[in-house]
């Protein structure tokens, strides 16, 4: 069982590349809200779906670096099977 | 100038370590808010965008304490037995508060200080009494709310805190609790002196059946 929020998380890292937490909540149309997305994210990086990185501070900032999330080959090979089983479940129902 | 765009959430970093611990404080809080305070160097000059991005990022910040406790690690469920209790607490709270007056939220405050503290004293120096999963005899520790309260100081503000709370609520009782707990300290004295002496002979304790450690 893949819950909802860590399959469009997948979604959005798989199809649109390495992206931080804010884009992840900017990309998913209100889905992922700025308060719970670092826990969610911290969690599937405990499962090894998603593996993250400090970004490489610009010269100058001052502020904390932000964290970029990618997803693991076993993130990848997760949703791949679970939109396999989706899509074989939805072709079950109908036939 | 310049200094104050970037500096947001510094208060934030601080008081943070209290409610969190360092796992959670690494994969979840930093990230909020250095989340904040990009956005907040985003906004540039402009000082409709930097309101709103602070506010994005405190709500942000204070949303987390709030979702904390009910956060799982472990299972892809949310925790629903401690959602639960929370929303029973929460309830319980608001019809006594309705029923017997305004000053009886003072107890669930107290508790919930109380229990804030506990947890922020056992982040810093966790129990460190060993005991083996198979071992034949109880754990003397106090489990509270997944928290092994053990004899230190964590165990004094367990006792000292719920002295408090029930002060608070039922003021008539002080006195018997005053000296109950001046009894127990006698109690616990000549428990300690016992297990000193038998730690003479077994310091290890592996050999005692069960029945002998009390």
């Amino acid at each position: 069982m893949l819950p909802k929020k860590e399959r469009l998380i997948l979604e959005l890292l798989v199809g649109e590349g390495p992206m931080y937490g804010l884009q992840l909540v900017e990309r998913s149309d209100g889905a992922l809200k700025r308060g719970t997305v670092y826990v969610t994210l911290g969690r599937m990086e405990s499962k090894g779906l998603v593996e993250s990185e400090q970004e490489t501070p610009a010269p100058g900032a001052i502020g904390l670096p932000r964290r970029i999330y990618r997803p693991t080959l076993l993130g990848e090979r997760t949703l791949r099977a679970w939109m396999a089983f989706t899509r074989e479940l939805a072709w079950g129902t109908k036939s | 100038m310049g200094d104050e765009i970037v500096k947001p959430g510094t208060r934030l970093l601080r008081i943070a370590p209290l409610f969190f611990n360092e796992r959670f404080l690494a994969s979840v809080v930093r990230p909020t808010i250095a989340d904040l305070q990009s956005e907040v160097a985003a906004a540039g000059s402009n000082r409709m965008r930097r309101v709103r991005a602070r506010w994005r990022g405190y709500s942000a910040f204070w949303m987390l304490i709030l979702v904390a406790p009910f956060a799982s690690w472990s299972d892809d469920q949310p925790n629903g037995a401690l959602g639960g209790v929370a929303v029973g607490l929460a309830v319980v709270t608001f019809l006594t508060v309705v029923t017997l007056g305004a000053w009886t939220a003072v107890v669930p405050a107290a508790g919930t200080a109380v229990a804030l503290l506990i947890h922020a004293w056992y982040e810093r120096h966790p129990s460190d009494v060993a005991m083996p999963p198979g071992a034949p005899w109880r754990s003397p520790q106090i489990n509270f709310s997944s928290t092994d309260i053990a004899g230190n100081i964590g165990g004094l503000i367990f006792v000292v805190g719920s002295v408090v709370i029930v002060s608070v609520a039922l003021p008539l009782v002080f006195w018997f609790l005053l000296a109950g707990a001046i009894a127990a300290c006698f109690v616990a004295w000549g428990l300690v002196a016992w297990h000193t002496r038998a730690r003479g002979r077994d310091w290890t304790c592996a050999g005692r059946p069960p029945r002998q450690l009390l």
